[in-house]
């Protein structure tokens, strides 16, 4: 229905428009040519991302407005596919029973476990972290550390950061013995910086701005994997999850271009304002 | 303050012909440190949410920042957008709700006394309405406005649903002010030969006027501070909206979305929670002022 509309002014439109282009430049209209409007629901981790997208994608094509609303990733899915709302936005990856929908991956997000970077312990395996979260191991001496207990730096709730975690390494939220909680990436990190037995989990770009500009954190790889914003845009970091846009049906011509438009290197200072991990698209 | 230790007082002055003096001295000290105590811990938890507001969102407010469009998912330039938004939607929410609301306090207490069931009936669903959680009432408003009635994610939608859930709250306490005036007055109005429309306009909407203020202050509190609600009707885009059928962002919502999903939003949260405060403080003292002119000049002439 939505398609149809927006097809029906986009004939409207088009016409007028080349008339109107035709006596000075008809290169403009390579550029222009777009109108309509699109509507995209969901989760409220890419929400703030698609918008400012929008508005520069609003900017360049003067006839097509966008409205991004939130709700949620679940919301964002069966909008999507309902129909309620042309592009879906969903901060995980799609299940099992929603194959009938398309993702495109616009960032990534991920978290990687920090320390302070006086510790001498360079890696800990998932069994190791969970036993110092859930309050097993006490003391950096057992885990090849010195001998100094071991500052516990967790996730308030609702944080989606604490949700990767606790997915990634199969912890109850309520189970976690934590010393301190913190809110946002940046305390979490101060928190680290500032104590030198602590240990926390942050958003990897976050974390990597932090440690390259002379902040006292270390990333810890994960099963082995470094952890820095290469690793979890090539897909290959563990602890993550992609930020995607979700289509169902047939893709119209104004769809592709904002999603084209989200993937591709003019928005990618957005993404990293955001501390997310562009995508890297072929070509 | 003095007011809710008079009853106590005067329940420990019954007691004292049952018990000895010492242990009415001891339960009335008892009593004077839990209700002091009381007073100062609320008084205290307000202090230090307002000053810590006040001391986090001063740094961002300038006149630059009411007047211009944000930028950078909100953590640069300004609320402009969302303040006029959220006036728009509070505009409608009172539009519609003060006449209903005032109409069915009317009928709840002028016009189906005692045990009226149609009237024992809008009561106890208002009530149940009372209590219901405002992401309900979100839920509802995105079902019937936006997609039954088509009003599309909206400022009119948000304002419809918010009125939706300041109805009960304010026919509860409006009716409450207007059960409060004295029977007399309706007697006298009677043998004066007062038509019924006519002595309510005249008589009992002026003697029941703190009970409205009451009503319309907590409404617009309620209203000002929904989040949950918003979300599904008014929406997330924080565009400048151009008519009612425009999405707007609400300030509450923007609050809510530097702290929670935009990294390093926290300053200009704290901005725009100041902004809310003030708004509301000015809302109050506007419609306290509106409504005493409004009651004082009735009595006199009437």
């Amino acid at each position: 229905m939505k398609h149809s509309l927006s097809s029906l002014l986009l004939a409207a439109v088009l016409p007028v428009a080349l008339v109107a282009c035709a006596p000075s430049e008809a290169g403009t209209t390579t550029d222009g040519g777009l109108s309509g409007k699109l509507t995209l629901t969901g989760s409220s981790t890419i929400a703030p991302l698609a918008l400012e997208i929008a508005k520069r994608f609003e900017e360049r094509h003067p006839d097509v407005r966008i409205d991004v609303q939130t709700g949620g990733s679940s919301r964002g899915i069966s909008d999507a596919r309902s129909g309620l709302a042309d592009i879906g936005m969903a901060s995980r990856r799609l299940k099992d029973g929603e194959i009938e929908l398309t993702a495109h991956a616009i960032a990534q997000d991920g978290v990687c476990m920090i320390l302070h970077a006086s510790n001498v312990v360079a890696s800990l395996t998932d069994d190791q972290v969970r036993a110092i979260y859930l309050g097993e191991i006490e003391n950096w001496s057992e885990v090849g550390g010195e001998d100094a207990p071991i500052t516990v730096v967790n996730k308030a709730a609702g944080r989606a950061t604490l949700e990767v975690f606790t997915k990634h390494f199969g912890l109850d939220e309520k189970e976690i013995q934590a010393d301190v909680i913190v809110g946002d990436n940046e305390q979490g990190i101060k928190t680290v910086a500032g104590n030198p037995d602590s240990i926390g989990y942050v958003s990897i770009g976050t974390a990597e701005y932090s440690a390259g500009s002379d902040v006292a954190i270390k990333l810890l790889p994960a099963n082995g994997i470094t952890a820095s914003t290469a690793s979890v845009g090539s897909g290959s970091f563990p602890i993550g999850r992609p930020l995607n846009l979700v289509t169902f049906g047939e893709v119209s011509k104004l769809q592709r271009a904002y999603i084209d438009f989200c993937r591709s290197a003019e928005v990618h200072d957005l993404v990293t304002g955001l501390y997310f991990v562009p995508v890297r698209t072929a070509q | 303050m003095p007011e809710p230790t008079r009853p106590l007082v005067s329940g420990a002055t019954l007691g004292a012909g049952r018990h000895g003096a010492s242990q009415n001295n001891l339960a009335d000290t008892v009593f004077g440190v839990l209700v002091w105590g009381s007073a100062l811990a609320v008084t205290a938890g307000f202090l230090w949410l307002v000053g810590e507001i006040v001391v986090s969102g001063f740094g961002a407010i300038s006149w630059e920042f009411l007047t211009s469009e944000p930028a950078s998912s909100g953590r640069a330039g300004g609320i402009s957008t969302i303040l006029v938004a959220t006036l728009g939607i509070l505009g409608i929410c009172l539009a519609v709700s003060i006449p209903l609301g005032l109409g069915t306090a009317l009928f709840l207490s002028e016009f189906s006394q005692g045990e009226n069931r149609m009237g024992r009936f809008v009561r106890a669903s208002l009530d149940v309405l009372a209590g219901v959680p405002s992401i309900v009432f979100g839920l509802f408003g995105n079902a019937f406005f936006c997609v039954a009635l088509g009003f599309g994610f909206s400022i009119l939608s948000g304002g419809l649903t918010l009125a939706c859930m300041v109805l009960p709250i304010l026919i509860r306490s409006i009716e409450l002010g207007l059960r409060a005036v004295p029977n007399d007055y309706r007697v006298a109005a009677a043998a004066l030969d007062l038509s019924k429309s006519r002595m309510i306009v005249r008589v009992l909407l002026p003697a029941a006027a703190p009970g409205l203020i009451a009503g319309l202050l907590l409404g617009i509190g309620r209203a000002t501070a929904e989040t949950a609600a918003l979300i599904f009707t008014s929406g997330y885009v924080d565009r400048m909206p151009e008519s009612v059928f425009d999405s707007g962002r609400a300030l509450s919502i923007h609050i809510y979305d530097l702290a929670m999903n935009v990294p390093g939003g926290e300053a200009n949260a704290y901005g725009t929670a100041l902004v809310l405060v003030g708004l509301l403080l000015v809302i109050n003292f506007v419609a306290t002022h509106l409504v005493e002119r409004f009651v004082s000049g009735r009595i006199q002439s009437a």
